[in-house]
C-alpha cells in the first residue's frame, strides 16, 4: 500500500470535480482528482447534445466539448489525476483510500472536495408493479448504450418522467430511427426545462401525457407493453383509466439522487430535503475540511451552474488546506425555508459580506415573491415573478441584510 | 447418448442440495436446469430466512426437516463457504389474543423439538432488538433462526457437487421423458440423455415433469409472494428477524436483515399462475404496512427493489413437502412441494432423499475421494486494505471496480463466469457477485457487466441475456463500421 499527501483531494472527475480541482490549484494548492472511469468528464461524456456552456463560456457546446475545455486546462497544471480509481473509504480525518490496477493507495489530504455527482432513481424506488423482464432501464443507461457503446437497447420506447435526460433521450432515440410512443409524467406539469420540451418533444411530434403514470410492466422475458393510468390530485392511479401501450423498452427519467454513500463513512451530515450534505456558505460540510459541490450536493439543472459552484468549493478547500481552518468572524446564521420552497443551499451562513443562496420550488408558482424573515422581521421582499421546479433559482443576500439577520433567517415564497 | 445413473431435474436449492448429497457416492449424476443459471426459479425469489422450526405442524415432514436443516446450517456454511448469520428471531405479539397464539406456537415448537425457545415479554424484547415497535408486549424468541443468501447456498451446493463429478446441463428444459432399457430417456435441447433413476425437483413445474414421465399423481399450485429490498441505510439496521402473528397461509410479513446488510420485507401470499414473477401493488402495500407495524423506524422510501416469486404447493397434501417415490412409475422420485421453509430444510431434504433412495435399493457406495468443502469466491469488499492491495498485485483485474454501490471488481465477475457451473447472464452475475444489486440497480454498471460477459464467453453483446431466453439487453450495433 502506498501513501501520498495532498493539500486538496477531489473525489470525482466530472464537471464539479474538474472545476473544484482547477480552482484549488489556482490558489496554490497541491491537488489530486480521483475518478472512477478511465477518462475525466463524468456524465458529460455521454451528453453529446448541445446546450452546455451558454452561461459559463457564452457559447453553445456539447457535453464532451464542455468537458474537454476543463480536461485541457487540467493537462497544463500539476494536478495529479487518478483514473480508473475507486474510492473505497473516506475518514473524518481526511484519509482517502482508493484502489486501481496498481494497488491500494491512501491519500492523506488537508481538505477534501466531494464531487461524486448523482445517480438516477430506479424502477425499484418508484415501485412500478408488474413483470420483472429485460427492457426497463434508466435514461442515463440507455444514453450510455447508444452514445458510448453503439448498442441498440430497444426499438419502441415509452418514457416515464419528463426530466431533462428523458426528454433529451426522446430526441436522441428519434434521431437514431427508434420510435418513442410517448412521454408520461405523473405530475400535472413537465419536470424538464422548457427548452427541452420544445426542442426534444414538440419538434419531433412526441406526445407528452401529464398526470399519467406507468402502473404495470408487461412481458415475460422482455417488455412487450406497459400499462399507463391517469392519476388524481393525490397522484393515485384512477381505476378505469388504464391503457396498454405496446413497446419493447421502458425508459425511466424519474429523478436524480446525490450519490452520498461516502459522506456517511466520513460522518458528513445529510440534508433529507436534498439528499446532499448540509453545507455552509463556503460549501463546507459539518466535518471541517470536507467540502461538497455539484450534483452530489444538490441536483443542478445546468452544468454551468455546477462549474460555478464547484469553483467556490475548490477555492474554499484550498484556503482551508493553507490556513488549517476557515475564518469564523461571525456567529453563524441558520438558514431555514418553508414550503413551497423545497430547500436551500447553504443552510448556514458564516459571513456578513454577501451570500448567494440556491433553492428550488416544489411546484410551479405564478406571481410569487421571495420573502426573507428573521423572527417576525421581514428583511427582504423580492419582486414577484413565476417560478418552476425544474429551474434552480438563487438569491444573493447583501451585507445590509446579513447584518440584520440575527442567528436565524427563514425564506418563504408568498403570492404577490 | 450420454449415460447417467441418476438425473435430477431442477437446479434450484433443492435439486442442488440433493446433487451435492449424492455426489458422495459412486453414481454418475446430472442436474438439468431449464434456465441458464442455478437457482433461477423459486430459489431466487426468497428472503433467505432459515426458520428454526416451531411453525410447521408437528408430525409433518416439514416439521422434521425444517428443524434438522436449520441446525445443519452453521457447520454447512463453514464447509461450503457461504454466509450464514445466526440472527435469532422474535414473533411479536401486541395483545392478549396474540399471547394466546404465541403460547400455542411455543408448545408446538417444543413438540417439534426446537431448542432454546423462550416466551418473553416487556423489556427483554427491546434488549434483544431495540428497533422493535414500542407497542410490542410479548414475543416468542428463537435464537437458532438464521439468514442466508438462498442463491449463494444453491450455488455453493452446485459448485461442490460439480467438484465431485456431478454434471450440470443449464438452459436445458426437459421436453420429453420416455421409459427405455430399465431407465429413462430424457430429451433436452442438446439431445437425449439416459438415466436409471430420475429425481423430480422441478419446483412449480414438478407436476408437469411427472406428467412427462407418464405419472399424473399430483398437482402443484403456485403461491405467489412479493418481497421488498431496502437500502442498507433505511432507518433500521442489523435487525433481528421479526415475525408477526402468522396468518393461515404464511408466516405473515417478516422483516429481516439480509446477510449483505439490506433490510428485506417478505412476503405476501396469493395463489397465481405458475411462473408469475410479477410484483403486485396490493402485495407491496401489504408488505410496507406490515413492516412498519413491526419496526416503525423503517423508511419505506428507501425501498430499492421489489421482487416476487412462486412457492410450489402440492394440492391436497396438507401444505406439506411431497418427497416420495412415484406410485406409478418405477425409479422416479419426487422432491416436490418444497415451499417455505424450503431453504431452511434443503440440507435435511438432501439427506432424507439419500436415505429414501437407499431404502428403495439405489446402490449408494461412498466415493474414496469425496471433497466435502468448497472455497468461497473472493469478496473484495470484505478484504482489508492490505489484503486488497496484495490481491491486486497478483491480479490487476481486482483493481478495476465495476459496481461502485456494492464494491464489486472485474476480478470477481470474471471468476464468477469461469467457476463451474459458471454465471452466464446479467442476473447470474448479480446474484453471485452483487454487481447491480445496490441502490443504482445497475444504472452505472450493467453495460460494463454486459461487455465483460460477452468478452469472456466469446459472444456478441446481443447474445447476453438478463436471464431467460428472449431477455436480451441490447439488440444489435446501432451503426456498423465503428
Amino acid at each position: 500500500m502506498k501513501q501520498l499527501s495532498f493539500d486538496v483531494v477531489v473525489i470525482g472527475g466530472g464537471p464539479a470535480g474538474m472545476a473544484a480541482a482547477l480552482s484549488a490549484q489556482e490558489q496554490g494548492a497541491k491537488v489530486a482528482i480521483v475518478e472512477r472511469n478511465a477518462q475525466l468528464g463524468g456524465i458529460l461524456l455521454q451528453c453529446i447534445h448541445s446546450g452546455f456552456g451558454l452561461k459559463y463560456f457564452k457559447q453553445e457546446l456539447t457535453g464532451p466539448e464542455y468537458a474537454q475545455r476543463f480536461i485541457d486546462r487540467l493537462a497544463k497544471t500539476d494536478v495529479q489525476v487518478f483514473l480508473s480509481s475507486a474510492v473505497l473509504n473516506l475518514t473524518p480525518d481526511k484519509k482517502v483510500t482508493l484502489s486501481n490496477e496498481n494497488g491500494v493507495f491512501v491519500l492523506d489530504a488537508k481538505a477534501v472536495v466531494l464531487a461524486m455527482g448523482c445517480r438516477e432513481r430506479t424502477r425499484g424506488e418508484i415501485k412500478i408493479p408488474g413483470d420483472r423482464c429485460a427492457g426497463v432501464l434508466t435514461a442515463g443507461l440507455a444514453q450510455h448504450y447508444i452514445n458510448i457503446d453503439n448498442e441498440c437497447p430497444g426499438h419502441r420506447f415509452v418514457i416515464l418522467g419528463s426530466g431533462d435526460i428523458g426528454l433529451i433521450m426522446a430526441r436522441r432515440l428519434s434521431l437514431e430511427g427508434m420510435k418513442v410512443a410517448g412521454v408520461y409524467e405523473i405530475m400535472p406539469y413537465p419536470n424538464g426545462l422548457y427548452r427541452n420540451i420544445k426542442n426534444c418533444l414538440e419538434d419531433f411530434g412526441i406526445p407528452l401525457h401529464l398526470s399519467t403514470t406507468v402502473t404495470r410492466v408487461i412481458g415475460k422475458r422482455r417488455v412487450t407493453a406497459v400499462e399507463v393510468s391517469r392519476v388524481d390530485e393525490k397522484l393515485h392511479p384512477i381505476p378505469g383509466t388504464e391503457k396498454v401501450i405496446p413497446c419493447d423498452t421502458l425508459l425511466l427519467s424519474v429523478g436524480l439522487i446525490p450519490e452520498n454513500e461516502l459522506c456517511l463513512k466520513a460522518g458528513v451530515k445529510i440534508n433529507p430535503r436534498t439528499n446532499g450534505a448540509l453545507v455552509d456558505n463556503d460549501l463546507q460540510t459539518n466535518v471541517p475540511g470536507i467540502f461538497s459541490c455539484g450534483n452530489v450536493l444538490h441536483v443542478h439543472d445546468l452544468a454551468d451552474n455546477v462549474t460555478a459552484e464547484s469553483e467556490r468549493a475548490g477555492a474554499s478547500a484550498a484556503r482551508f488546506a493553507r490556513e488549517g481552518k476557515l475564518p469564523a468572524e461571525w456567529t453563524p446564521i441558520t438558514v431555514k425555508c418553508e414550503m413551497p420552497m423545497g430547500y436551500t443551499v447553504p443552510t448556514c451562513i458564516r459571513t456578513r459580506k454577501r451570500a448567494p443562496i440556491f433553492f428550488r420550488v416544489r411546484r410551479p408558482l405564478e406571481n410569487y415573491r421571495i420573502k426573507v424573515q428573521s423572527g417576525d422581521d421581514v428583511l427582504l421582499l423580492c419582486k414577484p415573478r413565476d417560478y418552476k421546479p425544474s429551474i434552480m433559482e438563487n438569491i444573493t443576500l447583501p451585507e445590509s441584510i446579513l447584518k440584520k439577520a440575527g442567528n436565524e433567517i427563514t425564506l418563504t415564497m408568498e403570492p404577490a | 447418448m450420454q449415460q447417467y445413473d441418476l438425473i435430477i431435474i431442477g437446479g434450484g436449492i433443492t435439486g442442488c442440495a440433493v446433487a451435492r448429497e449424492l455426489s458422495r457416492y459412486r453414481l454418475r449424476v446430472a442436474v438439468l436446469e431449464a434456465m441458464p443459471e442455478i437457482g433461477a426459479g423459486t430459489t431466487k425469489a426468497n428472503g433467505g430466512l432459515v426458520h428454526s422450526g416451531y411453525d410447521p405442524k408437528p408430525g409433518t415432514l416439514k416439521a422434521l426437516l425444517n428443524l434438522k436443516g436449520c441446525l445443519m446450517y452453521p457447520m454447512l456454511s463453514r464447509d461450503l463457504g457461504f454466509r450464514f448469520h445466526k440472527t435469532g428471531s422474535m414473533v411479536i405479539g401486541f395483545n392478549e389474543d396474540d399471547l394466546a397464539y404465541l403460547e400455542k406456537l411455543y408448545r408446538q415448537g417444543l413438540e417439534n423439538g426446537v431448542p432454546n425457545l423462550e416466551l418473553i415479554r416487556g423489556k427483554r424484547i427491546f434488549e434483544l432488538e431495540p428497533q422493535t415497535s414500542p407497542d410490542a408486549k410479548y414475543a416468542l424468541y428463537s435464537p437458532h433462526t438464521g439468514m442466508v443468501d438462498p442463491f449463494e447456498v444453491a450455488i455453493a451446493f452446485s459448485e461442490n457437487a460439480a467438484a465431485n463429478g456431478v454434471e450440470f446441463h443449464l438452459s436445458s428444459p426437459v421436453s420429453a421423458i420416455r421409459e427405455e432399457d430399465n431407465g429413462f430417456v430424457v430429451t433436452i435441447p442438446e439431445g437425449e440423455l439416459h438415466a436409471t433413476y430420475l429425481v423430480d425437483a422441478a419446483g412449480v413445474h414438478a407436476d408437469d415433469v411427472a406428467r412427462l414421465a407418464g405419472a399424473d399423481e399430483f398437482n402443484i399450485i403456485a403461491r405467489h409472494g412479493d418481497l421488498l429490498v431496502l437500502d442498507k441505510h433505511c432507518g433500521v439496521q442489523n435487525l433481528m428477524t421479526l415475525y408477526p402473528i402468522p396468518s393461515k397461509e404464511t408466516k405473515g410479513v417478516v422483516v429481516m436483515n439480509s446477510v449483505s446488510g439490506n433490510t428485506l420485507v417478505g412476503s405476501s401470499a396469493e395463489i397465481k399462475e405458475k411462473d408469475d414473477n410479477a410484483s403486485y401493488q396490493e402485495g407491496i402495500q401489504q408488505l410496507i404496512a406490515g413492516a412498519v407495524k413491526l419496526a416503525p423506524n423503517l423508511n419505506p422510501r428507501k425501498i430499492i427493489r421489489t421482487f416476487a416469486g412462486c412457492r410450489a404447493v402440492v394440492e391436497n397434501n396438507h401444505n406439506d413437502f411431497y418427497i416420495r417415490p412415484s406410485k406409478k412409475v418405477p425409479n422416479l422420485f419426487y422432491v416436490a412441494g418444497i415451499q417455505s421453509p424450503g431453504v431452511a430444510s434443503s440440507p435435511a431434504i438432501a439427506a432424507y432423499v439419500a436415505q429414501m433412495l437407499r431404502g428403495y435399493g439405489v446402490p449408494l457406495e461412498e466415493k474414496e475421494h469425496y471433497v466435502a468443502e468448497r472455497k468461497a469466491p473472493v469478496d473484495f469488499s470484505e478484504l482489508s486494505p492490505t489484503e486488497k492491495d496484495r490481491l491486486i498485485q497478483k491480479n490487476p483485474a481486482y483493481g478495476k471496480l465495476v459496481c461502485s454501490c456494492e464494491c464489486v471488481t472485474e476480478g470477481e465477475i470474471v471468476d464468477a463466469i469461469h467457476r463451474v457451473p459458471g454465471a452466464r447472464t446479467i442476473d447470474g452475475i448479480k446474484r453471485r457477485t452483487r454487481a447491480g444489486m445496490g441502490r443504482c440497480q445497475g444504472g452505472f454498471c450493467q453495460h460494463k457487466v454486459l461487455f465483460i460477459l460477452a468478452r469472456e464467453l466469446h459472444c456478441r453483446p446481443e447474445d447476453i441475456l438478463m436471464e431467460g431466453k428472449g431477455s436480451q439487453i441490447v439488440f444489435s450495433k446501432l451503426k456498423e463500421g465503428r
